[in-house]
């Protein structure tokens, strides 16, 4: 996968979890372990059309995986692109570790010349 | 899950006068975060963030003063559209608190609103970490001492 395409995916993936109902939806399934858009819709104070298409989001960035039941689609949540999104969220986490360690330089470096 | 708080926690051997003065003033702050950075460190005060060149493919950010209580708290949201009033929902708030702590200061971290931001600020982290490089440049000319510091992001 070339660069432009990860950076791309991955705003998707984002944008997907942005979504306070998403995210809703996302919590849902996990506690669920799967869902169609008729079940999810009974928790959510949407339609089940607008939880079809939230599902449809979620489905495009690989957030959920969709097996066929009767008419309708039974959704999953996929564990590994969850954890991929939950890590970028480490990876913020991380450079506040690199500006931290740079704050304490600065604050000591000042603090050694004023005791010299 | 939660996606909503990042925290830290660092011990600082420097006094929490200083502590605050380097996670608060504007000046300082452009040495640990962003390439520029214009606010009033007063409660309210409205001001922004610049990183890279804004003209090129930077960013200049929001930056709103919540809280300035020397030397003890320092907090603010960033993140909001420009012109929007920093508020739950549209910002990351940020806190500093400080807490004297043997000789030095126990400083803590807290980001929160990740649950609404999410993505607008990983894209902004994409670009601060491309000059993440920078600072090992730039740190040693700042700071007294460099020759001893190893910087490391």
């Amino acid at each position: 996968m070339s660069a432009a395409l990860a950076e791309k995916v991955d705003d998707d993936l984002w944008s997907a979890i942005g979504d306070p109902t998403r995210r809703r939806m996302l919590d849902l399934l996990l506690v669920e372990g799967e869902g169609t858009a008729t079940t999810l819709s009974r928790h959510l104070p949407v339609t089940r059309q607008a939880v079809t298409k939230h599902l449809g989001v979620l489905d495009r960035v690989g957030l959920v995986r969709a097996t066929p039941a009767g008419r309708e689609k039974r959704y999953q949540v996929d564990e590994t692109q969850l954890a991929r999104a939950v890590a970028q969220l480490a990876s913020v986490g991380s450079a506040w570790d690199a500006r931290l360690q740079r704050i304490k330089r600065i604050a000591e470096a000042i603090q050694r010349t004023k005791q010299d | 899950m939660e996606f909503g708080t990042i925290e830290r926690e660092i011990y600082v051997e420097a006094s929490p006068e200083v502590v605050f003065e380097v996670v608060s003033s504007p000046d300082h702050l452009k040495r640990w975060w962003p390439d520029d950075a214009r606010y009033e460190p007063a409660p309210g005060a409205t001001g922004e963030i610049v990183f890279g060149d804004p003209d090129a493919d930077g960013a200049v950010v929001a930056f709103t003063v919540v809280d300035a209580r020397p030397p003890r708290t320092f907090s603010f949201r960033w993140t909001h559209p420009a012109g929007e009033a920093a508020a739950e929902g549209n910002s990351l708030l940020v806190t500093f608190e400080l807490t004297p702590s043997g000789g030095g200061t126990l400083l803590k971290m807290t980001e929160s609103g990740f649950r609404e931001m999410g993505w607008e600020v990983a894209v902004l982290e994409q670009q601060y970490r491309e000059h993440v490089a920078g600072w090992d440049f730039y740190l040693p000319r700042l700071v007294p001492y460099a020759a001893t510091l190893q910087v490391r992001s």
